[in-house]
């Protein structure tokens, strides 16, 4: 089991994966602020002060945690950042879908249909939870621009 | 070190995304103006509504919409009933007052610039009304592509102590 953890090709892969899936679901976040704002306020969550500063920073904090990735930087941090969003956004999906919110979930593309599932939203993280807690475990190190052990 | 990183990382993210909101066209305000009016509750669906409608929108989203003046809100009721109280800024199009033959081309008149991709949330006076579901389903039909239907009307917007905008007395 900690063979197949630290392998290195593997390791890769799930920076790629995740990394380049936090890229481009910030994306359309970044481009279109306000439609990303509405999507958070249609959950229902988050205080109303604190929607449009969400909306602003978390995109940019998804997008260097994917950079950070792909990349070897501050690897650590992007690793437990990518944990930490991924839970948020499961447990947000999660609890929409059992209030029985009919919501455009926000999550790839902001102001998309609202009839988008958020159930494929929610498969698609605990998907990507799996290979972000994969590389949290990973002590492989390779292919990265900063490649310390503490790194 | 991982949290350090991590709270680097939370600092870089914030002064970037501080930074592109100044200088961006799709710049939005630090603290949105938000409230819950319906405590979370969905939008008024009526019993008459069909698959494929417009989708219906809750109080609260009609009231973000509005305070975004990301849409075109539009009354369906005839002109007395408009002029009596309606939300601000609405247009008329009395749905029962239609003209006949072409109505792509009325609809470009009474929505000069407007165009078909752009939100617009229809409503009359609410539940007993259904006058926004009719003219709505008319407006999909000919290809404006983001109506939304908000069936609480100018009613349910009174009733959260939202502004109406009243042109004449009326008698209630």
């Amino acid at each position: 089991m900690r063979r197949i953890i630290d392998n290195d090709l593997l390791t890769l892969a799930s920076r790629l994966f995740v990394g380049g899936a936090l890229i481009y679901a910030s994306y359309y976040k970044i481009i279109e602020p306000a439609t990303f704002a509405k999507s958070i306020w249609y959950y229902h969550m988050v205080p109303g002060y604190l929607i449009n500063l969400m909306a602003l920073i978390l995109p940019w904090l998804e997008m260097l945690c994917g950079l950070a990735l792909i990349l070897g930087i501050w690897y650590r941090g992007a690793v437990l950042w990518s944990n930490a969003l991924l839970l948020i956004f499961i447990v947000a999906l999660a609890s929409t879908i059992a209030r029985g919110l009919s919501i455009d979930c926000g999550c790839f593309k902001a102001g998309k249909s609202a009839t988008a599932p958020a159930w494929d939203a929610l498969w698609f993280d605990v998907v990507a939870i799996v290979f972000a807690l994969q590389m949290w475990f990973s002590r492989s190190r390779k292919w990265m621009l900063s490649s310390s052990r503490s790194n | 070190m991982a949290f350090k990183q991590c709270v680097l990382l939370v600092v870089v993210a914030t002064l970037v995304a501080l930074g592109v909101n100044v200088v961006s066209p799709n710049g939005i305000d630090l603290i949105g103006k938000y409230r819950s009016l319906s405590g979370g509750e969905g939008p008024i669906v009526p019993p008459t509504a069909e698959e494929g409608d417009p989708p219906f929108v809750s109080v609260d989203e009609a009231y973000l919409e509005f305070t975004q003046a990301a849409a075109v809100f539009i009354d369906a009721r005839d002109e007395e009933e408009f002029f009596c109280g309606t939300i601000p800024g609405s247009i008329n199009i009395p749905f029962e007052y239609l003209p006949d033959g072409d109505l792509s081309v009325y609809f470009e008149e009474v929505l000069p610039g407007v165009g078909r991709n752009v939100p617009m949330i229809i409503f009359c006076s609410g539940e007993e009304c259904d006058l926004s579901l009719h003219l709505a389903r008319n407006m999909q039909e000919l290809g404006y592509t983001r109506t939304l239907i908000f069936f609480g009307g100018s009613r349910e917007w009174e009733a959260n102590g939202l502004e109406i905008e009243r042109r004449s007395e009326c008698e209630e």
